[in-house]
């Protein structure tokens, strides 16, 4: 468990403001939820946003990272798409 | 045994022979993955659904169950149960039905229909009348917590005054967006010597509230749509953060050097909507 809290800290120590970036990002994607609960096209819209933040923000960390690949933006692509399809059933079925 | 335990170990464990990254994290099985939701989408999509019904058909929200959470609250506050009333639930259909035909998210249209109107066409002669109004909820427990988290909505609730109640869950779309609307008709009868004559609608609209009735009750086995869609996303998105927190887990700790994306960003992002889904269980009052 140890080495688990030693990888956990030295990442986020390497990459605090991109970590700060993204948890920043994801506090105003559940208030912007929170505001517009109810309404389904605004949900949706801010869903959306958040999954185009999320593989911009791989993007941009892998480049500052210096190891960006085809392999890891798709990886980002993928883990977006498939949430936002999985929530999409959900607001706009 | 032996079998499913190497099966799990290989889907969640990073080693040679998965490349050193869990495979349910795979980009091949990330896109099996989209593929599926694709595939659930479309089939949701050509389930048959009954046209003109009341039926909330994308919800777990039913007419017991609101009823049972309504003197829940009742019988927690120490006052009596309200008795559930097929004209004042006729009132709350032909109110939902107002709203749909005439697009509009208000307790008053805008050709000056009120509340009391709705009611009184239902045959329901009121000495006291008060209305809910909910859409976009998932569960019927959230529909009665939002209420109850509202003062005017939660003095309806617990008005004494009132002794009757009714609802009504209608699908339909509302400035294009499909909504389920929830409409909850409180009322005290006027006493028999002030009321008037019954005017209770023609014979073939009291026949519509039996059929609703009939709707009502087979709906128990159709509203499965939403809460399977809210269930599959809860039950997905917990699976994929368990696969992100042991693929971290076993990668550190075997000194793993890979080239991936960050499970740390990974399980945040997963985490954040999982907390968006569930305020998207939540839905609007009036």
């Amino acid at each position: 468990m140890g080495h688990f809290f030693i990888h956990l800290k030295k990442e986020l120590k390497k990459h605090t403001f991109d970590y700060i970036l993204l948890v920043t990002a994801g506090v105003f994607f559940i208030a912007l939820l929170n505001f517009y609960k109810g309404e389904r096209l605004p949900e949706f819209i801010i869903v959306s946003f958040f999954v185009s933040f999320y593989i911009l923000w791989g993007i941009y960390h892998h480049t500052v990272d210096d190891d960006i690949h085809l392999k890891i933006v798709v990886e980002y692509v993928l883990i977006g798409l498939v949430l936002m399809l999985f929530f999409k059933l959900i607001i706009l079925p | 045994m032996k079998g499913l335990f190497a099966f799990l170990h290989h889907l969640f464990v990073p080693k040679e022979n998965n490349n050193f990254r869990a495979k349910a994290l795979h980009i091949n099985v990330l896109t099996y993955y989209l593929l599926l939701a694709l595939v659930i989408s479309l089939a949701l999509k050509t389930i048959p659904l009954e046209k003109g019904s009341v039926l909330g058909f994308a919800t777990d929200i039913t007419l017991e169950k609101l009823y049972q959470l309504t003197n829940e609250q009742r019988t927690k506050n120490n006052l009596s149960p309200l008795s559930f009333n097929e004209d004042l639930s006729e009132g709350a259909k032909l109110k939902a039905q107002d709203m749909f035909a005439k697009n509009y998210w208000s307790h008053y249209a805008a050709d000056g229909k009120t509340p009391w109107d709705f009611i009184l066409a239902s045959g329901y002669q009121y000495e006291f009348a008060g209305e809910n109004l909910a859409k976009n909820f998932l569960f019927s427990q959230g529909v009665i917590d939002a209420w109850m988290a509202s003062p005017s909505h939660k003095e309806n609730v617990l008005r004494e005054d009132y002794t009757d109640v009714g609802f009504a869950v209608v699908n339909g779309v509302l400035n294009d967006e499909q909504t389920t609307l929830v409409v909850q008709m409180f009322g005290k009868p006027l006493p028999s010597y002030l009321a008037k004559a019954p005017t209770k609608p023609p014979q073939n609209e009291t026949v519509s509230t039996q059929i609703s009735r009939r709707e009502v009750q087979s709906a128990q086995s159709k509203s499965y749509t939403l809460p399977f869609s809210f269930n599959l996303s809860l039950l997905f998105l917990l699976y994929l953060i368990v696969a992100l927190l042991l693929d971290f887990y076993f990668a550190s700790r075997l000194h793993i050097v890979r080239i991936g994306g960050k499970n740390l960003a990974h399980f945040i992002f997963v985490a954040f909507m999982l907390l968006g889904l569930m305020v998207l269980s939540k839905g609007a009052v009036l």
